[in-house]
């Protein structure tokens, strides 16, 4: 069998989803007897970042000009290309400074701004035309086993297309928005992580981003019956995904 | 008079973007420059005007590698600004996680970053089939540390049970006792892997620094007891900012620290082992001394050694708490107040350090993050430049390697180093 050709490229982020494949525990060793990594500048010095690539996974958000030029490249030479994790899905955490004037941001940081060429974080789909979505934050390791393993065998990929809320009944969990009251994100947010805060006892805060049929004007109006003031409701529509306006629409309300 | 370019674009297994350029004129390195260029993410920018208790989950996202840390940090440090004292048990269950991830985080660059360069191989990927034995010992511990940490903190990378003043949730007595079990087999594996790194051929070089690491009297320092260094500084954490000062670099996305009173230092596994060696246990102590390790060491490239000897502190350290732990369900509450906190922990990579200001609505008025990288910044480039000049003789190709090796051997990250 053909192995199948792989590229892994990183913009701004945590590095925390190419860091999976080595967390992808006992999957690892037998991934690369069917993939062939062939750019990955985290694992591997060289390589062929001209690619062609069967599939390209691209972590981080889109903050600089530069990264959008090599986007464009990659987008060409890849069969599929595919946002792996909440920043390169949604924008993720680097995110937060859009709903901020982006000078006031980087003042704070830096005296010198002439050497800084920083633009407001976009997912990777605003520029480039994806072929799906590995979500997570990190990206989920049961996603990026479908990937790869549809890729093999020329499926469709399943990933889960409902809302964090069908897994805590799946796992018989006692609802926190409504028994406990907790501003929970879960009816918001994709599923995929196992309702892993939930689990936990701890209210969902949307890491995986908005489910497409998210309704997030009815859930901040939820919150403020919980209490919760304007500006904290819209924090919690802001932190993972706010470029996203599944989420937007949640915090336009309060802003 | 001869003239050799070094141009690295992409220094690969790091954890990070930076480039490497080197002008040497003669022998001497005319202009040396370790370009990062990852691009910076604003944390200290936009953690302004956020709630406090979003910060560990948004911080633990500055690193994939350790997450951990840099809740841990966050944590202490709110909790110092609002007057929270946590209870000794989420002390001890945040040491573990911290222990756990070290020990991961040390496995990962030793077999994947840093041994490739050892036997000549572009990478991990490259070492198959003739490594399988090794990076299968890598896989099982990587799995058992991984699992550790997620017992813990609900998930192994980015955890999400650790919040202010404790956990919202504890591993059951019968995940400890599995843990237990786990652990002992992997010491085996650590051993090994001690007796591995031992015998990466390490290139002769020898350079002093100002070795800098928390130190406490009664414990291998994680995220207690005070600063101290090989130069004789001796200050509580709080003091952090009054003698450590960060400098703007025009070619660098990462800030430079230096100590103010004195210049470059070097944070990490060898600057803790230089400083505190003797609170490892008589065992990994024994083995060091097996291996030929011996402090003060002023070789750069045995940081990695010496990760690998904390690596197996580490997992022994987390068995003899798994022992005897017996976890409670605890009061976690807590008053929002005012104030401003700053903490130090040690990262797998070194010196972290984390300070909030936060006003009585519990809103983010300052932050102030430094880390490893960034603390050890100024020293590999010194190390660099010695390193250069001893080796000027050497084809580019060659000189470029070793440059590559050395920065490798610092286990930089320079994602965390912009933030």
């Amino acid at each position: 069998m053909k192995k199948i050709r792989l590229g892994i490229f990183k913009y701004s982020c945590c590095a925390g989803c190419q860091f999976q494949f080595f967390f992808f525990q006992e999957h690892v060793l037998e991934t690369l007897g069917v993939v062939d990594i062939v750019y990955c500048k985290m694992g591997t010095s060289g390589g062929e970042k001209e690619g062609p690539f069967d599939v390209a996974l691209i972590e981080g958000a889109i903050t600089e000009s530069w990264q959008v030029d090599e986007l464009k490249k990659i987008r060409e030479v890849s069969r599929f290309l595919v946002p792996i994790g909440s920043c390169a899905v949604n924008g993720g955490i680097p995110a937060i400074k859009n709903i901020y004037p982006e000078i006031e941001v980087e003042k704070r940081v830096y005296k010198d701004l002439s050497v800084i060429h920083s633009v407001k974080a976009h997912p990777i789909d605003e520029y480039v035309r994806v072929d799906g979505y590995v979500r997570g934050c990190p990206m989920g390791e049961r996603e990026l086993l479908e990937l790869l393993s549809s890729l093999l065998l020329n499926t469709k990929p399943s990933f889960p297309e409902y809302c964090v809320c069908v897994e805590c009944k799946l796992k018989g969990i006692i609802c926190l928005l409504i028994a406990e009251g907790k501003p929970c994100m879960g009816p918001v947010t994709n599923a995929g992580c196992g309702a892993l805060c939930p689990s936990h006892g701890r209210a969902c805060y949307g890491c995986w981003g908005p489910v497409s049929d998210a309704n997030a004007p009815a859930l901040a109006k939820k919150f403020e019956q919980l209490g919760l003031a304007p500006d904290d409701i819209v924090r919690k529509f802001t932190q993972f995904a706010s470029p996203r306006i599944e989420f937007r629409k949640g915090a336009e309300m309060y802003e | 008079m001869s003239e050799k370019v070094i141009s690295i674009d992409y220094l690969a297994r790091v954890e990070g973007e930076t480039a490497i350029e080197i002008n040497i004129k003669g022998k001497e390195p005319q202009e040396l420059k370790l370009k990062i260029f990852e691009p910076p993410r604003f944390f200290e920018g936009f953690l302004v005007g956020r709630k406090y208790y979003e910060v560990p989950d948004i911080v633990a996202r500055i690193c994939g590698i350790c997450p951990v840390s840099h809740m841990t940090t966050a944590l202490r440090a709110i909790e110092k600004a609002m007057g929270i004292n946590p209870s000794e048990q989420t002390k001890i269950l945040r040491r573990l996680m911290s222990l756990s991830q070290m020990v991961s985080s040390h496995l990962v660059h030793l077999y994947i970053l840093a041994m490739p360069d050892y036997y000549g191989y572009p990478g991990a990927q490259e070492m198959l089939p003739e490594f399988t034995e090794e990076l299968s010992r890598l896989m099982r511990m990587k799995k058992v540390m991984n699992d550790l940490t997620a017992a813990i903190g609900g998930r192994a990378s980015h955890p999400v049970s650790a919040v202010v003043n404790g956990f919202t949730d504890l591993p059951s007595s019968r995940m400890v006792e599995k843990l237990h079990r786990d652990l002992e087999k992997t010491e085996d594996d650590a051993v090994r892997t001690v007796r591995m790194v031992s015998e990466f051929p390490f290139a002769s070089f020898f350079r002093k620094a100002e070795y800098v690491a928390l130190n406490a009297a009664n414990r291998y320092a994680m995220m207690e007891g005070s600063i101290v260094s090989s130069e004789g500084l001796d200050i509580p954490e709080e003091d952090y900012e009054e003698y450590f000062e960060e400098e703007e670099v025009s070619y660098s996305m990462a800030k430079r620290a230096k100590v103010k009173a004195g210049g470059p230092l070097m944070v990490g596994a060898l600057a803790r082992l230089n400083l505190k060696f003797d609170q490892l246990s008589p065992s990994v102590r024994k083995l060091a001394q097996e291996v030929g390790f011996r402090t003060p060491d002023h070789n750069p490239f045995h940081n990695n050694l010496a990760q690998s000897l904390e690596l197996l502190y580490g997992i022994q350290e987390c068995r003899q708490i798994l022992e005897n732990l017996e976890l409670f369900p605890e009061d976690s509450s807590y008053r929002v107040r005012a104030g401003e906190g700053g903490a130090v922990t040690e990262a797998p990579r070194g010196l972290l350090y984390h300070r909030y200001a936060i006003n009585a609505r519990g809103v983010i008025e300052k932050a102030n993050i430094v880390t490893p990288t960034v603390h050890n910044f100024a020293n590999i480039e010194e190390d660099m430049r010695h390193l250069v000049r001893q080796n000027s003789d050497l084809p580019e190709r060659k000189i470029a390697l070793l440059c590559e090796m050395l920065a490798r051997a610092y286990d930089p990250c320079f994602s965390c180093s912009v933030h």
